[in-house]
């Protein structure tokens, strides 16, 4: 059996009959029956419950005469991705803005959680990116047949008649390789930045890892960015209009 | 609607996000290659189309990272 956090022990304990009875309605034979529910997927339950108490948080203590710390911490993340959603989108942007910011905090807390000494890092799972970009990559697709209707589809033919058939196979796998150029980089950024931390906290376990921790959460920042960033630029293609 | 006033010009974020994606979108390209006539070898009981979705892959690959490099250009 794989060695298991102390949450997974414990959400396995309780919970290892729901998971099996769902992996099995899903066709899916888990490798130990005995523990269904994985490191990972534990960590991305805690994220899951900690975002939601969070925004329930904010929202409870919402304030227009006095607001808080939090309140101006979500404004202020709010007012940087609507920003950035108006300069690559367009107009009408405010409608991605909401996936926009929840899929930010979604992989920025996935990424910093492994932080806390006793959890470890969902995003270095390649799965764990792989659900953000599938995710990603349905929801531009879908936002791109409703801006456009069956016209979106010339945006995978190109502009020369007779190439279109190539040209079409050629973009549905360029969309295709987006979902994994997407999943690579944040994986093996993250997997690779807690390998680092691992290997110096194994040689010398105090004062050393930190500028490795520092440099942890300095890539995760960095990384969530991007991902968040070529998002809406993937969004603000499938959306526009040809004049 | 959406993206009528879209920006031409792409700002440097967007361009250095962009350019970021350089290093992974031919191997990404590759792999999706792979995997598709993986898929379709396993439906259609074939053993050969798994090269075709490779060499698609990898030129899909190719012209995705010549057009973002000649965007910023035009």
């Amino acid at each position: 059996m794989p060695e298991q956090l102390w949450l997974t022990a414990l959400l396995n304990k309780h919970f290892a009959g729901v998971a099996n009875a769902i992996l099995s309605a899903a066709h899916v034979r888990p490798t130990n029956p005995e523990a269904p529910i994985t490191n990972y997927i534990a960590m991305q339950l805690l994220v899951f419950a900690l975002l939601l108490l969070f925004f329930l948080y904010v929202r409870v203590r919402l304030s227009v005469d006095n607001p808080g710390a939090l309140q101006h911490l979500v404004e202020l993340l709010d007012s940087f991705v609507s920003g950035q959603s108006h300069e690559v989108i367009g107009h009408g942007y405010e409608r991605y803005v909401g996936f926009l910011s929840a899929l930010g905090m979604y992989i920025i807390a996935n990424c910093l959680i492994g932080v806390i000494p006793g959890f470890e890092t969902p995003a270095g799972i390649p799965s764990v990116p792989l659900g953000c970009a599938l995710v990603t990559w349905f929801y531009y697709q879908m936002h791109g047949i409703r801006e456009n209707g069956p016209g979106y589809i010339k945006n995978f033919l190109g502009p020369v008649w007779w190439l279109a058939p190539l040209l079409f196979i050629i973009e549905v796998f360029s969309h295709l390789a987006r979902i994994l150029s997407l999943t690579i980089r944040l994986f093996a950024n993250m997997f690779a930045s807690d390998m680092v931390i691992l290997v110096f906290f194994t040689l010398v376990p105090i004062i050393i890892p930190v500028p490795f921790i520092l440099l942890h959460i300095a890539v995760a920042i960095i990384q969530t960015y991007v991902f968040v960033l070529l998002a809406t630029v993937y969004i603000g293609e499938a959306v526009a209009h040809e004049h | 609607m959406a993206g009528e006033d879209n920006p031409r010009k792409d700002n440097a974020a967007v361009v250095w996000a962009r350019y970021s994606q350089i290093a992974f979108i031919i191997p990404a390209g590759v792999i999706a290659g792979l995997l598709v006539g993986k898929l379709f070898d396993y439906w259609l009981h074939t053993h050969w189309l798994f090269l075709v979705g490779i060499i698609l892959g990898s030129i899909s690959g190719f012209v995705e990272m010549i057009r973002m490099i000649t965007r910023q250009k035009s």
